[in-house]
């Protein structure tokens, strides 16, 4: 058994607004494994960002009010400020969503990628902008020396998400986090950035946790897969598995809901019936219920926990729990 | 985890069509100085306002070496003289010459105008960025304080001062930035509150950025360009707001030539002689629209908010 690279336990963000506390994260564990890429999926506002934001501790204004990020044996949530400092972007690197605001419009783009290694390995400017361009020209980024000396907005969507990557790698981290890296970019470009990660993980042996919407992303980049709903995670297991045999009605559902090539003809997508609850006001039991078409009594009374479902699987669902199977019209 | 060595070999996806044309790298500095040289008025006036900067640096060598004159020389036989080869621009009611006068004045009325406005745009700036940047209580106290300054009745201020103090330019561009700073600080604060939505200052934080670095190396460079447009619009009004505490007797005293207290001294002898208010008037005038027209140049070159 190897030890895990990144822990995550028990972990609670909250953020205070004027309608009530809001529990973004509630309850999260996870562990990512030395050169693993672990795939974190959910609807909008399922608190799959707030998660990776609350490891590298850039929740704010949120609040993490409990658990731990065990890294190196550390507990992150406990550190100081400036050994976090320490951790991101040498340690823990991060990709961001939209890559047209991800850059500083100010400054060339070899200055930005450089100034990672000019922060934690104190290289000169000289130094940094070499090891800067020769990243660009590793992500893919043509005649790279040249396109250092350019301004982000010379840059296509794309070019600057290759870009973002080349000023994670440059220290070459421990853990990559890429939230939506694909999400603001049209279908072929995604194919390529999905790539560029894959290759990433495989010659860097960076680990990789990637937040994705988009479980055909998830399909095709993670061996393991997390699904989210509310905060909390309702399904974890092995891609593979998940993908063939859900055991949450909330993966079975939005499975159903994406169109598959193999699919037969003509059968109609199911969407899923109403929307993610409010997460100042939750509803009681399963968060899921009142969407779930398998719901039974309990669910709408007690929280089921996540515990394991099946050989490889473990799913928060008290219908797979007892032992039945998700199939229906 | 592979060396350097490798890097050859790897075959990394290459981008698709997209290539570093071979275009000059256009940065926002230099598009906005490209769209501010065409505007050939807002440069004309910018020059004009160098131009008035130097004279007024080398009054000493014009008042040597042009006039003749020096700007307390009292000549009681030459008094109320018009324009003409011995005296430009004339003389006053103690025969001092008037262009003399209005060159020396410049310093005083120029001076404390560049003064202001590098205290005023300083201390706002640092205040603003503090408030927008930390958010929270502190972006409350420091806001509020803001409001006081701001509804402080700025002439009752001025008097009090210049009754507690014997103005020179430089108190008279303290007591000014002493109100001025309030108006930057909001402009600055709403700007950076903005510009550290975008998501590169995230980005920046999660490369282990401090917050120093962050808001002098990523969040200034995005606030200068409306610094930018508030300093040049600033200038004309400062310039203004001096001519006319001088005039009340607020600002620079007797004997000291300023423009505004050439005014006050001129308005008892307007009938004896225009040109006294003439002057000094249309000095200020000309100064101040220039710095208007230029601060608008200014303003359509750099302020983001009007890129489309």
């Amino acid at each position: 058994m190897t030890q895990p690279l990144l822990e995550v336990q028990d972990l609670h963000t909250v953020f205070s607004t004027k309608d009530g506390l809001v529990k973004a994260v509630d309850g999260v564990s996870f562990e990512l494994n030395p050169g693993e890429t672990l795939g974190i999926v959910g609807e909008s506002g399922c608190g799959k960002s707030v998660t990776a934001l609350s490891i590298m501790r850039l929740q704010r204004p949120g609040r993490i009010v409990g658990g731990k990020v065990m890294f190196k044996g550390q507990d992150m949530t406990r550190i100081s400020e400036y050994e976090m400092r320490e951790i991101r972007g040498r340690e823990i690197a991060m990709i961001f969503q939209d890559p047209m605001t991800s850059l500083n419009p100010v400054y060339r783009v070899g200055w930005q990628v450089a100034e990672p290694t000019r922060l934690h390995h104190g290289w000169d400017a000289k130094r940094a902008l070499a090891s800067a361009v020769n990243m660009l020209g590793r992500v893919g980024i043509p005649s790279a020396a040249a396109r250092a000396r350019d301004y982000p907005h010379q840059f296509s969507g794309g070019m600057r998400q290759r870009v973002m990557i080349a000023m994670g790698l440059t220290t070459t981290p421990q853990v990559l986090i890429a939230d939506e890296p694909t999400t603001a970019l049209d279908v072929t470009i995604q194919a390529q950035i999905l790539d560029l990660l894959r290759h990433v993980n495989r010659e860097f042996g960076t680990a990789t946790i990637l937040i994705t919407h988009n479980l055909g992303v998830v399909a095709g980049m993670c061996q393991r897969l997390m699904v989210m709903y509310a905060g909390k995670i309702v399904e974890a297991g092995p891609t593979a598995d998940v993908f063939a045999n859900p055991k949450h009605p909330y993966t079975w559902s939005l499975l159903r809901s994406i169109p598959r090539l193999d699919a037969e003809r003509h059968e109609p997508l199911k969407p899923i019936e109403g929307l993610p609850p409010n997460l100042v006001d939750l509803p009681n039991g399963c968060a899921f219920h009142p969407r779930c078409v398998f719901r039974v009594e309990r669910c709408q009374r007690d929280v089921p926990s996540l515990l394991q479902v099946g050989d490889t699987q473990r799913a928060a669902c008290w219908v797979t729990q007892a032992g039945t199977e998700l199939k229906g019209a | 985890m592979i060396g350097p060595s490798r890097v050859a070999e790897l075959d990394m996806p290459a981008a698709g069509i997209e290539t570093g044309a071979a275009r000059p790298a256009q940065s926002y500095w230099n598009e906005s100085w490209e769209r501010l040289r065409a505007n050939r008025i807002g440069i004309a006036a910018g020059l004009l306002i160098v131009l008035f900067a130097l004279i007024a640096i080398m009054a000493p060598l014009f008042s040597f070496a042009l006039t003749h004159y020096q700007p307390q020389t009292i000549n009681l036989d030459e008094t109320f003289i018009r324009p003409g080869l011995r005296h430009l621009l004339g003389t006053d009611e103690l025969g001092r010459d008037t262009l003399t006068r209005l060159i020396w004045g410049a310093r005083v009325s120029l001076g404390v105008a560049f003064l202001t406005v590098a205290m005023s745009l300083s201390v706002g700036t640092t205040v603003g960025m503090v408030a927008g940047y930390y958010g929270g209580w502190t972006d409350d106290v420091l806001m509020r304080l803001v409001d006081t300054v701001l509804a402080i009745p700025a002439i009752f201020l001025f008097i009090l001062m210049s009754i507690l103090f014997r103005p020179n330019a430089f108190t008279l561009a303290a007591i000014v930035a002493s109100v001025g700073w309030g108006s930057v600080a909001r402009l600055v604060r709403g700007e950076v509150l903005s510009v550290k939505q975008r998501d590169f200052i995230l980005a920046t934080r999660s490369i282990g950025a401090r917050d120093a670095r962050l808001m002098v190396r990523h969040l200034l460079p995005n606030v200068l360009p409306v610094l930018i447009v508030a300093a040049s619009l600033g200038v004309g009004q400062i310039i203004l707001i001096e001519a006319a505490l001088d005039f009340l007797g607020l600002g620079i005293q007797p004997p000291t030539p300023s423009w505004g207290n050439m005014l006050t001294n001129a308005q008892s002898y307007f009938f004896r002689s225009g040109f006294l208010v003439a002057f000094p008037g249309l000095t200020i005038f000309v100064t101040v629209l220039a710095s208007n027209i230029f601060g608008n140049a200014v303003r359509d070159a750099f302020d983001p908010r009007l890129k489309s």
